[in-house]
């Protein structure tokens, strides 16, 4: 019983950073713009926090300067993808290799130390006296506690939102660009309190490229939970739920290789990949219809 | 007096342009690598005498790009090669892998075969491997349309864990004191060298790979079709091209040369299966094809450049500078080559607003 009410607690907690991760995707994909620089803006938030709380000891300040590094990098993706048109495909991987070779290179020298601050975990009074389920889901930090009251405040901001059919849009006196730049930028803090969330809460370690994909699991997440935060934070506690029964399998001494139990949150979330697409992909469900193609005014 | 400016479409860009913007975005990806490593302490125009140095500078700096090419030519070919039929192959990391891996295994496994068959047998299963590994994204991707970025990636992750499992695993040395090294391969099993060089013969097949690829490519029907597919898959339809076949058979072939990349490294370099036999060669070669605006051929100039970037900064790290600068230089160098390319797409027009009540000018604009 108390392996999978383990794997429950480790599963809400890696699921947080997916989460925000994922809804910071999804805020600039319902605004038209595919970003796939998640990867990169994560470890920049990452090894940024990472620094920054160590410094200051101070973990606030380092989540500051995370979500701050992240809206960096994406803006830069906004003004390529939204200003020049850039192809979105192409500035988004070559941002996720920009943030993985920025993070390393500011990062040389910090591997192996620890940030010497944190967020602690708050239980919350009566509720996490609540006999199995109370400590699982109430003796938790404050980002844990946040991310649903976040996906609830998307999904009221996106409700009805007139921004998927850009040139509708404009029409009726919505500024498109000025949209656009915001959503990617947002997405951008997003991933970098993602990525800040591994190095100073989970691991409390820097190491070269440690989000290990996770930013991509983000991008599949927001295609998993048809473009709507409220399936895509629950898609992402389902995934760290995965990705936290690899650790808590090890710790239980399973006799399969730790490095194939590792490729279990892959794995998976290929499977679903699949099985979700094969059931999408001709009602195209809730993807936004301007995804991928820059706005024009002039080629209305 | 009141401006406006705004971005106009351009219909076509001069073609001097389209030759000095990728120039401009090495220049401009180089300059701005420096400003990095100044902000970081570091003479840059120090650092790049070492790079040089390092490099094309010296008869071993220049042997060493040489081998250093050989990954990079391959990997960026095999993005190239997928962009034909309009795929993204963003696994290339994870292809080189496997195709290592199971070379690997036939050199544990089979090192009883001849000498002369052992190593054409690696290399082949090298290349199987990275083609089905390419194929795992291939198909979802042609049956019901799947994202392929999304897999291609997935797929490097479970390859390094895939590797990972084995050297630290059954394949591990025991030998090794714990480091991620797999039992060494037999000699029958290590690529011959060019002559008077310590260049293995890798970068020749690398080569010639470019040049076959372009050939089936762009001089035969079939490549015709791949690239007709690719670009306008309405046309393909209504001249009744299978499509999906073409995409599969592209991303497998695209995996192979990855693979291949991944048996080559393994026996002209490190002779036996480690982490770190691919030192990112997988995204570079992405940024490589992008380079090359995913010409093949111009896929080899980019790799040599990028291969000049990499061994000079192995040269930068006992000056301090962090290797990983590399990376950021190229990646720049992207960023620049796309903001050049909009630059070339689009002009700004600065038109002066003319005040309400002026008159009309006849003829204007």
């Amino acid at each position: 019983m108390s392996f999978w009410l383990n794997s429950l607690s480790v599963g809400i907690v890696l699921g947080t950073p997916l989460a925000y991760a994922a809804l910071g995707e999804l805020i600039a994909e319902r605004a038209g713009v595919m970003n796939l620089g998640v990867e990169g803006m994560m470890l920049m938030g990452a090894v940024i926090g990472f620094i920054v709380t160590l410094g200051t000891h101070n973990a606030v300040a380092g989540f500051a300067a995370a979500i701050a590094a992240g809206a960096a990098l994406a803006s830069v993706h906004a003004v390529m993808t939204v200003g020049l048109r850039v192809n979105q495909i192409v500035m988004g991987l070559t941002l996720t290799i920009l943030g993985a070779g920025l993070s390393a290179y500011i990062g040389t020298g910090y591997a192996g130390r620890r940030p010497g601050a944190g967020v602690s975990a708050i239980a919350i009074p009566v509720l996490s006296q609540i006999p199995l389920l109370g400590s699982v889901l109430f003796n938790h930090d404050v980002f844990v506690y946040a991310v649903p009251f976040v996906a609830l405040g998307i999904w009221l901001l996106l409700y009805r939102s007139r921004f998927e059919q850009p040139g509708a849009a404009d029409a009726s006196g919505v500024p498109v660009f000025l949209i656009r730049y915001l959503a990617v930028i947002a997405g951008g803090g997003f991933a970098g309190l993602a990525g800040a969330y591994f190095s100073v809460v989970y691991t409390q370690t820097w190491a070269e490229g440690m989000t290990s994909g996770r930013g991509w699991i983000a991008i599949a997440l927001v295609i998993f939970g048809t473009w709507d935060p409220i399936v895509v934070l629950l898609g992402a506690l389902l995934f760290g739920f995965v990705d936290g029964l690899n650790f808590q399998l090890q710790s239980v001494g399973v006799p399969v290789s730790t490095h194939l139990l590792a490729m279990m949150p892959y794995v998976f979330t290929l499977i679903v990949l699949v099985f979700t697409w094969t059931r999408l992909r001709h009602r195209r469900v809730g993807m936004p219809e301007a995804l991928g193609v820059p706005y024009e005014r002039e080629a209305r | 007096m009141a401006f406006s400016i705004r971005l106009e479409r351009r219909l076509n860009a001069p073609m001097a342009m389209r030759i000095a913007v990728p120039v401009a975005a090495v220049a401009g990806g180089l300059l701005a690598g420096g400003v990095v490593m100044a902000l970081g302490g570091h003479d840059p125009i120090d650092a790049y005498g070492s790079i040089w140095e390092g490099s094309l500078g010296s008869s071993d700096g220049f042997q060493s790009t040489l081998i250093k090419a050989c990954p990079l030519v391959l990997t960026g070919l095999a993005v190239a090669t997928a962009l034909r039929v309009g795929l993204w192959n963003i696994g290339g990391e994870g292809q080189l892998i496997v195709g290592a891996t199971a070379a690997t295994g036939v050199g544990l496994y089979a090192a009883s075969l001849p000498g002369p068959l052992l190593l054409p047998a690696m290399i082949l299963s090298g290349c199987a491997a990275g083609a089905v590994w390419a194929a795992i994204a291939a198909v979802p991707r042609a049956l019901i349309g799947l994202n392929e970025i999304i897999v291609t990636l997935f797929m490097n992750y479970i390859a390094i864990l895939l590797m990972d499992h084995l050297i630290f695993g059954p394949w591990g040395d025991p030998k090794a004191f714990g480091f991620a090294y797999s039992r060494p391969l037999p000699d029958a099993a290590v690529l011959p060298l060019l002559p008077g060089t310590y260049v293995h013969v890798g970068i020749v097949i690398a080569l010639l790979v470019a040049v076959t690829a372009w050939w089936l490519m762009e001089r035969t029907p079939w490549g015709f079709s791949v690239r007709v597919s690719g670009g306008n898959p309405r046309t393909a339809e209504y001249l009744g091209l299978r499509i999906s076949r073409r995409m599969i058979i592209v991303l497998a072939l695209s995996g192979a040369i990855a693979g291949l990349a991944g048996a080559i490294e393994l026996t002209g370099v490190t002779n036996r299966l480690q982490d770190g036999i691919s030192v990112n060669y997988g995204y570079t070669g992405v940024l490589i094809a992008f380079l090359a605006r995913g010409r093949l051929l111009g896929v080899v100039l980019a790799a040599f450049l990028f291969a000049t970037l990499v061994v000079g900064s192995y040269a930068l790290q006992t000056t301090g500078v962090a290797q990983p600068i590399a990376t950021i230089i190229q990646a720049l160098i992207i960023v620049f080559l796309l903001a050049g390319d909009a630059a070339l797409a689009f002009r700004l027009r600065i038109t002066r607003t003319r005040p309400l009540l002026e008159p009309a000018q006849a003829g204007a604009g």
